[in-house]
């Protein structure tokens, strides 16, 4: 080993002895949970008297499947380690499956970008400038074929990200490619989002109108439910809510608030629970506060159990199973000194492994800053294969049960999700708590009380209200940059596949989608069709819009070209 | 019955970009630092942008960025600005922008950034000393 | 620099030729109370009262800016050009403001026949900003066929705009009933329309009774205007045609008889009030600024060896004398 030579520093520090000894005296300054919750100095056996461990919180694997949902949980199987990816154009977002594939990644997960999710065709005017930098926009069949070329779908578990209504057109696109390649879609493993009615919250309330969402978002329920056994036909978002800035208690509420509604519309269209229960399942957050995330998840697995049987009469204990998969907390991560970063998705993605996860996804520490570099898909990647196969956390199921201090946090949240959930009904319920703004209005109020604490030094967060540094001028690992030929090339294709295919084929297709849409049918089967004769998203999506009453076109400029 | 002068701050944001939970709360806090603040919502175009700001006599346009847009909606935005003769109007931008655009974006007419994560009171001395005079 | 050296004469020629940008600068000196803004308006004023004026008010989610949004749809289709003033509250606290309204009318910002300015109550109390009543009269003379003004709150002491605009719509709820009834006697004064939005909801039936007994309290004259109950749901569009309706049958009402004179005179009393008040305030003051005389004035009341009666009958005295 060479000598190393440590510069002289440009500036010789002068330590403040007194900031030193503020240092080292300094202790806790919110004896609170994130979410807050005040919290003891310790708890102890007495916290858990009377506690009845069969009734209330059971092994893992059984009712009400507070530790996990698996008696063995990961000594069975590891968790999926599937990090999204969606970046340019098909062919952009299949390079970087590859390559995470080829690095370990155990599940395939690909996410739709603005344009796809409003419905749009990578040629629409409003979508030209955006396509493909946010994640990757699917206009037809031959970019659903680009970008699961060469993938074995029978083998491969492969989870389609788009959670607006246009999840059903992404349910077409991959079922319609799949058939063309003699694949049996029963084979079929993976899931689809599919949960219009919370996206609303994202943006995209023009394609995302409520009646709509749930319409299409059961359309697609209802046809994996009969079609695809194997395949998971919603991932309800509670995620996207809890970036909202709302608390974990809330993020449980208002999450199975929004589930309950897709819920009753499939038994109302006479599915019975124990059909479509077992494959229902949700995406979850994991936040900085790693004690609250695992109760979090260990209340939410108690709560939905409970719900499926008591509520639902579910008889089938794989209905009553809270099976989910954890995105870390974007929203908890910051530009400033963003190497920090690694570390919050650490912490957060050991709070998910903790908890049970059946699928985690961890953040790029460029979260803040852009597009997921390569460097930076694979150090999120690495974090998880640190977790799996060095820490031993693996080895035991819920590991942090028992600790009373977790069964207490438990019990906490799921009280108070409890409480909210009686909030949301005196409103009037979760549909109506959506059409009237309630909910708009609480992620408002909880947004800016964030923000407070933040200004405030109520809440500290490093490298912005406590041991900041210069503003940054480099990003560590680079930015990542979508190639301007991408999105050319993909406006390109899609402007000739509308020039050259066969016309009247297309139009009987869109046909017959327009009247299963008009006469209450599934539209599923239809759009599958229209799909193999090359009908583009924004055909699908308009054709069903203006049968259920909406203009063709969500931003308003296009017309029915039928 | 001298008025005292307020600042009038149009909040935008521009093309698809759904995220705006920052610029709810970004207009909430620069409407508690005393300034009168218009709320443009999503799906802006930057001439509809403009024109708010003409009818409204904004001192400040900012529009917040969090989908990878800056570059592509910045110049169009400066452009109406300069078209319209804005030229005593402050841009400022914020959101998801990475350290190494700022230099391109204050280019090609941005005033200052202030990217997600920046705490409220810069941005209000900022333009609290760089909004002009009246 | 806000235009330093352009002339009235320039500015009023700008404006009538649909220069936007020094209308939306005027406005802003008008709201600053601006003496360079008052002598434009004092050339403006003669092309103004030409409009039709509409006032919509109402509760905080009663639905006004959807019904805002409708209206101006069809006051454009019908080949009419639309002005909007939308009022908001500003912070007592901070003295800033959240000016929400224009987002849902937004969309119409592309159409040269719509002006939209969002103005903030600065603390004046009656619903209204101080200077809504100028930016009426410059929506007036810019041209604007129609000039809708959006206030905030239904409270009795809420109710400027009733005597600026012409033809005045109360947007009430279903639910809300108690406040309907406490209102009774003074809802007559409020206005020519209640307009009864989101009524698909629960109560809508109750709500329409409790309006319709207040209305039947009170007796009307031959050829008095009964107001109109309407009930639309600004969601859907349902109603907006009656609404419509009922706005022109309104107007029709005035322009048909004496009411319009009598609306006129209203508008016109309460506007010399106003700037009366202003004037007179900014005069005085002005006289006693930099001469220390107003704290001191203020001094020997808090010292008890005066009263603010005395010291206003005083500061009158002289300067009445004076001039």
């Amino acid at each position: 080993m060479g000598q190393i030579n440590e510069s002289e520093p440009e500036n010789s520090v002068e330590v403040n002895w007194e900031n030193y000894l503020k240092a080292y005296y300094a202790k806790p300054g919110s004896a609170k949970t994130w979410s807050g919750f005040d919290v003891k100095e310790i708890y102890t056996p007495d916290d858990r008297e009377g506690k009845d461990y069969d009734k209330e919180i059971g092994n893992a694997g059984k009712y009400p499947f507070t530790r996990g949902i698996h008696g063995n949980m990961f000594r069975g199987r590891y968790w999926t380690r599937r990090e999204v990816i969606g970046i340019g154009s098909p062919a952009d977002t299949h390079e970087r499956m590859k390559l995470l594939t080829d690095h370990g990644g155990s599940g395939l997960n690909t996410i739709a970008d603005i344009t796809y999710e409003m419905g749009l065709d990578a040629d629409h005017p409003w979508a030209m400038s955006e396509v493909g930098l946010t994640g990757v926009n699917i206009s037809h069949i031959k970019d659903m074929e680009t970008l699961t070329e060469g993938i074995p779908l029978d083998k491969v578990s492969w989870s389609l990200i788009t959670a607006s209504t246009v999840a059903s057109v992404t349910m077409a696109q991959y079922v319609a490619v799949a058939q063309n390649r003699g694949y049996d879609i029963e084979e079929l493993r993976g899931s689809v989002q599919n949960d219009p009615i919370h996206f609303r919250y994202c943006g995209f309330r023009p394609a995302c109108p409520l009646d709509l969402s749930i319409r299409l978002g059961c359309d697609v329920m209802e046809y994996c439910t009969r079609n695809m056994p194997k395949w998971y036909y919603t991932t309800v978002n509670l995620y996207d809510l809890r970036e909202q800035g709302i608390t974990a208690p809330q993020e449980v509420a208002f999450g199975f608030g929004i589930a309950m509604i897709y819920i009753d519309e499939l038994v109302r269209r006479g599915l019975s629970i124990d059909e479509f229960g077992p494959r229902f399942t949700f995406y979850v957050s994991c936040h900085i506060d790693l004690f609250e995330e695992v109760a979090k998840i260990r209340a939410a697995r108690r709560l939905w159990a409970r719900l499926m049987k008591e509520k639902y009469g579910a008889k089938d204990p794989r209905s009553m199973q809270f099976r989910f998969a954890v995105h870390t907390a974007g929203c908890s991560l910051v530009p400033q000194q963003p190497l920090n970063n690694i570390v919050r998705i650490s912490y957060e993605a050991l709070a998910a492994v903790l908890a049970g996860v059946q699928s985690l996804h961890c953040c790029s520490y460029d979260e803040p800053i852009c597009l997921p570099t390569e460097k930076g898909h694979l150090q999120a990647l690495r974090t998880q294969q640190i977790l799996a196969y060095e820490t031993g956390v693996c080895n035991v199921a819920d590991p942090l049960g028992g600790s009373y201090y977790v069964e207490e946090l438990t019990d906490k949240i799921e009280q108070e999700a409890i409480k909210i959930m009686k909030q949301v009904e005196d409103v009037g319920g979760m549909k109506e708590a959506i059409r009237a703004e309630w909910l708009d209005r609480e992620f408002e109020k909880e947004a800016l009380k964030r923000q407070k604490e933040i200004e405030e030094g109520e809440r500290l967060v490093v490298g912005v209200n406590i041991f900041t540094s210069g503003p940054e001028t480099q990003t560590p690992l680079g930015v990542q940059r979508i190639p301007s030929e991408s999105a050319r090339t993909q406006i390109e294709e899609t402007q000739e596949l509308k020039r050259t295919r066969d016309k009247k084929r297309l139009k009987d297709r869109i046909k017959q989608l327009r009247e299963d849409a008009e006469e209450g049918r599934n539209v599923l089967p239809a759009m599958i069709e229209a799909t193999k004769a090359f009908a583009t998203t924004g055909e699908l999506m308009g054709t069903v819009r203006m049968a259920m009453g909406y203009p063709y076109d969500p931003m308003n400029i296009l017309e029915c070209p039928f | 019955m001298a008025e005292q002068k307020k600042i009038k701050v149009v909040i935008s944001k521009v093309g698809l970009d759904g995220h705006d939970r920052g610029a709810k709360v970004v207009s909430s806090l620069l409407k508690e630092a005393g300034m009168e603040v218009v709320y443009l919502g999503m799906y802006q175009m930057p001439e509809d942008i403009i024109r708010a700001a003409i009818d409204e006599d904004a001192d400040v346009i900012g529009i917040s960025y969090l989908s990878g847009e800056h570059l592509v909606f910045t110049p169009k935005i400066v452009g109406e600005m300069k078209k319209h003769g804005l030229d005593d109007v402050l841009f400022i931008a914020g959101g998801v922008i990475p350290p190494e655009d700022i230099p391109a974006l204050k280019e090609m007419g941005v005033s200052e950034i202030f990217v997600a994560g920046s705490l409220t009171e810069p941005l209000v001395e900022y333009i609290s000393s760089h909004v002009r005079k009246r | 620099m806000f235009l330093p050296r352009e002339s009235i004469e320039q500015t009023v020629q700008k404006i009538l030729a649909g220069d936007r940008r020094t209308a939306g600068r005027l406005i802003t000196r008008l709201e600053d109370g601006d003496e360079w803004g008052k002598e434009v308006m004092k050339s403006l004023f003669p092309r103004t009262g030409r409009a039709m004026t509409l006032g919509l008010t109402g509760a905080g989610g009663s639905g006004k800016s959807s019904l805002l949004n409708h209206l101006i749809q069809r006051f454009r289709k019908m080949g009419k050009s639309v002005g909007v003033i939308a009022v908001d509250p500003s912070s007592p606290f901070s003295g800033g403001a959240f000016l929400g309204d224009r987002i849902r009318i937004q969309h119409h910002t592309k159409d040269d026949g719509v002006y939209i300015r969002s103005m903030a109550s600065r603390g004046y109390l009656g619903g209204l900003a101080r200077a809504t009543t100028e930016v009426l009269r410059l929506m007036e003379a810019m041209g604007f066929d129609v000039v809708m003004v959006e206030t905030l709150g239904a409270g009795q002491d809420e109710i400027d705009v009733i005597r600026l605009v012409q033809t005045c719509l109360l947007v009430i709820t279903p639910g809300m009933g108690d406040e309907i009834q406490a209102l009774k006697a003074g809802i007559m004064e409020i206005g020519d329309i209640f307009v009864l939005n989101k009524s698909d909801l629960d109560g809508a039936t109750q709500a329409l009774r409790s309006i319709e007994a207040i209305l039947s309290l009170k007796a009307f004259k031959e050829g008095e205007w009964k107001p109109k109950v309407i009930s639309t749901v600004a969601t859907s569009g349902e109603g907006i045609n009656d609404l419509v309706e009922g706005i022109m049958a309104h107007q029709d009402y005035l322009h048909n008889s004496d009411a319009m004179e009598r609306a006129a005179f209203q508008r016109v009393e309460q506007e010399l009030g106003l700037i009366f008040r202003d004037e007179l305030e900014r005069v005085i003051f002005k006289g006693l600024r930099g001469t220390g005389k107003k704290r001191r004035y203020i001094r020997s009341i808090i010292e008890g060896k005066s009263d603010p009666y005395t010291i206003v009958e005083e500061i009158l005295g002289t300067f009445l004398k004076r001039e």
